[in-house]
């Protein structure tokens, strides 16, 4: 049974969700809480062979959403400890990693992600993070997951400022060919989720979120976007989904973070943490 | 011959004020830890404390650290992959050290710097590795991606020059006297820049007895032949993790962030919380009440 009542950011955990398929194996880098909370939603409800590695800690158990506690959570209930270097090494390149759920400032028609910096290189208007294992994520695991909770023109740009992380080979044969896994590229907004085929193909709106058009999704996004000759509906979350993401998984409202900007976020952190901080 | 006699013993304990004796004016210094967590806090405030500049540091997944020491005015040049505070925001001072040119900078991905320190450790000029093929890193730091072709196969490949800081700086759980070096958690690629450089010094929650190391010899990931100075750090990583002893402290990070924001709250900030040492920074954030209360967050976890 379907939720009716459901805000955006569960939408989109759900979708996100709906790429883990039972088996995969999933990364989780830093504390992202919209992608650590759709990875243990596949993990309690239809994925629960699903592998995933957070931090350092591999095969870890699903665990409650908490800007306080996610690391010493995965690393309690982890069944090996690695470093960074044996994570990268045995899944990164072996080619072992299925999704790690990837954002950025900006991505473009290609489907390549910024996340080091808006404005010229020598001369950045913003000085972003850096891509840390971005670039290897994107090229390297089955599947490129993108996820963006603010679809606008300055996100989805014509060409990024600076290339941090391409899917560098897309189709089957070249990625074969290369030693890497195939796998499909799809990017989840608060608009849509779309998916992109090829290197200069279109790309191509799968389904739309209740309440948004095509037309909607065009004028928030820079280049050409078309419509998938399946195009539906963005399914909605079911009730238990819902229940479980507000119940169990993210009773603490990690989520709703990146759906906040500037000042009203850092305030909506700050609260979040003193609530967890007295509950301790 | 009495082989448990002084030969064994030559203790590496020595204090915060003492890693000026590896780190100077101008080394090249790589910081461990990664994320929000297993940071060498301490050690980073000490090279504050004592004034050591022209640093060019390397971090592969970089936070307050790094933000930290660009406040500081301590870097000359930063060899990175990411640094950012997160979820507590962009690192400011990483911003304005970029954005307004006061340091060099050399972009890199987080791979290419993990398997630099790794050829480090192997004692190889190079290594090659299945690169970010296509992404703008190639085009901003050529002189550590080239091409080379495989003498085996004629396989084409990325390869990175290895990489071998002057000195790694690392916060673990426990070390012996001797420099054998436990870890209870999140490591980074910490045991790998323990062997890239030419110098280790390790900051630690707690100094125990050889006998202590030997219950429990999976945990010892750098054996003592790597380190140089071993120094006694309780809480040493705050704000940032030592899990599973304490979590990275949310409430303090978000302090650091909003002060980070202007050149002159963060001078401000350095004053009041760097400054003054290791007991009154601690007794500042919260005294023993704070860390009984991160300890308790990082046993209080809910899996599911």
């Amino acid at each position: 049974m379907y939720a009716t009542d459901y805000k955006i950011s569960e939408l989109m955990a759900v979708c996100i969700a709906r790429e883990i398929e039972d088996g995969d194996t999933v990364i989780l880098g830093s504390f992202t809480p919209l992608a650590y909370a759709a990875y243990m939603l596949a993990k309690v409800t239809h994925a629960p062979n699903m592998m995933y590695v957070a931090y350092s800690a591999v095969d870890a158990r699903p665990f409650q959403m908490s800007f306080f506690t996610s690391e010493a959570a995965a690393t309690r209930g982890a069944a090996a400890l690695w470093s960074m270097t044996e994570c990268i090494n045995s899944i990164h390149v072996k080619g072992k990693g299925d999704v790690e759920a990837v954002s950025g400032a900006q991505v473009d028609r290609f489907g390549d992600i910024n996340i080091s910096v808006i404005g010229p290189y020598d001369k950045p208007i913003v000085r972003l993070p850096g891509g840390a294992g971005a670039a290897e994520v994107i090229k390297m695991h089955k599947k490129m997951i993108g996820y963006f909770p603010n679809h606008t023109k300055q996100t989805f740009v014509e060409k990024v400022d600076f290339v941090t992380g391409t899917r560098y080979l897309y189709s089957p044969e070249e990625r074969k060919a290369a030693g890497l896994q195939p796998g499909p590229i799809r990017f989840i907004t608060n608009l849509c989720v779309m998916s992109l085929e090829r290197r200069g193909d279109p790309f191509m709106v799968e389904s739309l979120h209740p309440g948004v058009t095509l037309e909607m999704v065009q004028e928030n996004t820079s280049f050409p976007v078309v419509a998938s000759p399946n195009i539906r509906e963005t399914e909605p979350p079911t009730r238990e989904q819902v229940e479980l993401l507000r119940t169990k998984i993210d009773p603490y409202g990690t989520m709703e973070f990146d759906f906040r900007s500037g000042k009203e976020r850092l305030a909506y952190l700050e609260e979040l943490l003193r609530r967890e901080y007295e509950n301790a | 011959m009495d082989w448990e006699g002084e030969q064994v013993t030559a203790s590496k304990i020595g204090r915060l004020e003492d890693i000026s004796r590896y780190v100077k004016n101008g080394s090249s210094v790589a910081i461990g830890g990664a994320w929000t967590c297993n940071h060498p806090m301490a050690a980073v405030r000490e090279i504050i404390r004592q004034g050591i500049r022209d640093l060019t540091v390397y971090t592969i997944v970089g936070s307050i650290d790094i933000d930290l020491l660009l406040a500081a005015g301590a870097v000359k040049k930063l060899v990175f992959s990411f640094v950012s505070l997160e979820a507590f925001g962009l690192a400011p001072n990483f911003r304005r050290a970029v954005e307004k040119k006061l340091i060099e900078v050399q972009e890199v991905s987080g791979l290419a710097l993990i398997t630099g320190f790794e050829a480090a450790g192997r004692n190889v000029p190079f290594l090659p590795y299945g690169g970010p093929s296509g992404s703008d890193y190639l085009k901003v730091s050529p002189e550590i991606y080239k091409t080379v072709t495989c003498p085996f196969t004629g396989q084409e490949t990325i390869a990175v020059p290895a990489i071998r800081p002057d000195v790694a700086i690392i916060h673990a759980a426990r070390a012996d006297e001797l420099g054998n070096v436990q870890f209870d958690g999140t490591s980074g690629s910490d045991w790998d820049l323990a062997k890239a450089a030419k110098k280790v010094i390790v900051t630690v929650e707690e100094i125990v007895s050889g006998d202590v190391v030997r219950q429990n010899p999976d945990k010892t990931k750098i054996p003592r032949f790597y380190v140089d100075m071993v120094i006694h750090a309780p809480m040493g990583a705050h704000p940032t993790s030592s899990v599973p002893a304490y979590v990275a402290d949310g409430l303090h990070m978000l302090e650091y962030a909003r002060a980070a924001a202007k050149p002159e709250t963060v001078a401000e900030y350095i004053q009041e919380y760097v400054m003054g040492g290791e007991d009154a920074y601690l007794e500042k954030v919260g005294g023993r009440e704070k860390a009984e209360k991160l300890k308790r967050l990082a046993e209080k976890v809910v899996l599911l």
